[in-house]
């Protein structure tokens, strides 16, 4: 068994993916990172993350107020769980409020939850970066991408898959701890859904372009034995008298 | 290098700041000692606070910024001295220093690989710097929870990702075949009695055909 690993993109034309909800509400960041970063920015489903820069990175972006906003703890919990278990790197950018015209703007009050906020992603090993706006954000997008490229991880598969392979993409998006990129990896990497299955675990590290213990964690799936008692069709149990 | 050994021993107990002296009186260390207690060691270098989680602070203030850029090499030189503990920047950013900021945080956080950690003010500082020293003990909401569930769930949901394959399928193929690799391996006559012909062939193909 090999599998067929693909060169990466030539250097320069670094590849970022860009969750479809970041249209609305930021297509600054996105025309920015296009035209003045030079940065290859694919549109896609990411499903709970805002940017993936690397095969290991990805970017949630946020307000400075959201973080600051009780209202918006539990989802921000959530969120950063999420993404802590389907990457090994996770940054968090803080863009600062926008002002709208005519509106002055307000200094930014601190208090006394956005510092316990800010002291527990930096205990979780979040990576904090300050923007001033878009711009800012594309710019610290387009660095993050440099300098993951530099470490060996940057995405080095086509952002876009059709037919057969945007099957299997959904079945790998099922496995744990696979991201989108790692999907997408897999996808482009192996010749077919077998492949994957009865891949060694080096093979499968390989291909899906992840740390051991999450290729470990997606081969101990793929052979993992159900208890055939819990795959009863929903039948009510009766339970005689 | 004592410096040095001091610096590694000196972990505080959870409710505790280690400042360096130069601290001593100033507005910051008074409104820390509001909330946390502090103790001044003299020896710290060129580090400023030493935190219970094994985190060290060099506070990088409006007029270090705006004095010019000595105080990189300082924060390189704290780079170098904290190995093993975690490496926190904070950095008072205001109306003065905020041009400068994007450059400084290029240089921490992209070179140095360090956290920086904005503030508007030393007693913002100070009122992060509590935080930092108090959250220790409460569990974290955004740490990865290591508990994973049973993975049945999440075969069955695997399998149900086969075009044509729903749950009743799903679970007929996973009481015959316990797995997906052994479901992968199985011959389109061994699908056939479970899912009907043309779901046999759709489950076949899908794991065996290459893509295009």
């Amino acid at each position: 068994l090999q599998t067929s690993l693909k060169p990466s993109s030539p250097a320069g034309h670094l590849s970022v993916l860009v969750d479809s909800r970041c249209i609305a509400s930021g297509p600054e960041v996105i025309s920015a990172l296009r035209l003045r970063q030079g940065v290859v920015a694919h549109v896609c489903s990411l499903d709970g993350c805002d940017f993936i820069v690397s095969n290991r990175m990805a970017v949630e972006w946020q307000t400075q107020s959201d973080i600051g906003s009780t209202h918006n703890r539990k989802r921000l919990q959530d969120r950063m769980q999420s993404l802590q278990s389907l990457f090994e790197r996770v940054c968090l950018i803080l863009e600062a409020d926008r002002t709208r015209p005519g509106e002055t703007s307000r200094p930014f009050q601190r208090t006394r939850y956005y510092d316990n906020t800010v002291s527990c992603l930096v205990r979780a090993g979040v990576r904090l970066l300050v923007s001033r706006g878009p711009e800012d954000t594309a710019a610290l997008l387009a660095e993050l991408a440099r300098v993951e490229q530099r470490k060996g991880q940057a995405i080095g598969v086509p952002l876009e898959v059709k037919g057969q392979r945007a099957q299997a993409l959904q079945f790998y998006l099922t496995l744990p701890c696979v991201s989108f990129i790692t999907a997408l990896n897999m996808c482009h990497n192996f010749r077919s859904v077998a492949q994957v299955i009865n891949s060694s675990l080096d093979s499968l590290q390989a291909g899906a372009c992840v740390s051991r213990s999450r290729a470990e964690e997606i081969y101990r799936c793929l052979r993992y034995s159900c208890d055939s008692s819990l795959m009863s069709t929903s039948a009510p149990k009766r339970t005689v008298p | 290098m004592a410096n040095k050994a001091v610096l590694l021993n000196t972990v505080p107990p959870y409710g505790y700041v280690v400042a360096n002296g130069k601290w001593k009186g100033s507005a910051l260390a008074q409104s820390l000692q509001g909330n946390v207690k502090v103790m001044f060691e003299e020896h710290l270098g060129v580090v400023d606070f030493l935190l219970s989680d094994k985190s060290c602070v060099l506070h990088v203030s409006e007029s270090d910024m705006v004095a010019g850029s000595a105080y990189k090499r300082k924060i390189v030189r704290f780079r170098n001295a904290n190995s093993g503990l975690h490496g926190l920047v904070v950095v008072e950013k205001t109306r003065l220093s905020e041009q400068d900021f994007p450059s400084l945080q290029k240089f921490v956080v992209f070179e140095l690989g360090l956290t920086l950690l904005p503030v508007g003010s030393a007693a913002e500082a100070a009122q992060l710097l509590v935080q930092l020293a108090l959250g220790v003990s409460k569990e974290n909401p955004f740490r990865r929870s290591g508990v994973s569930g049973l993975l049945d769930p999440v075969v069955l949901a695997l399998v149900q990702q086969i075009p044509g394959v729903g749950k009743v399928k799903a679970a007929g193929l996973l009481r015959r075949f316990s797995s997906v690799h052994q479901l992968c391996g199985a011959p389109v006559r061994e699908l056939e009695p479970i899912v009907g012909h043309a779901a046999a062939q759709h489950v076949w193909g899908f794991f065996h055909n290459p893509f295009d």
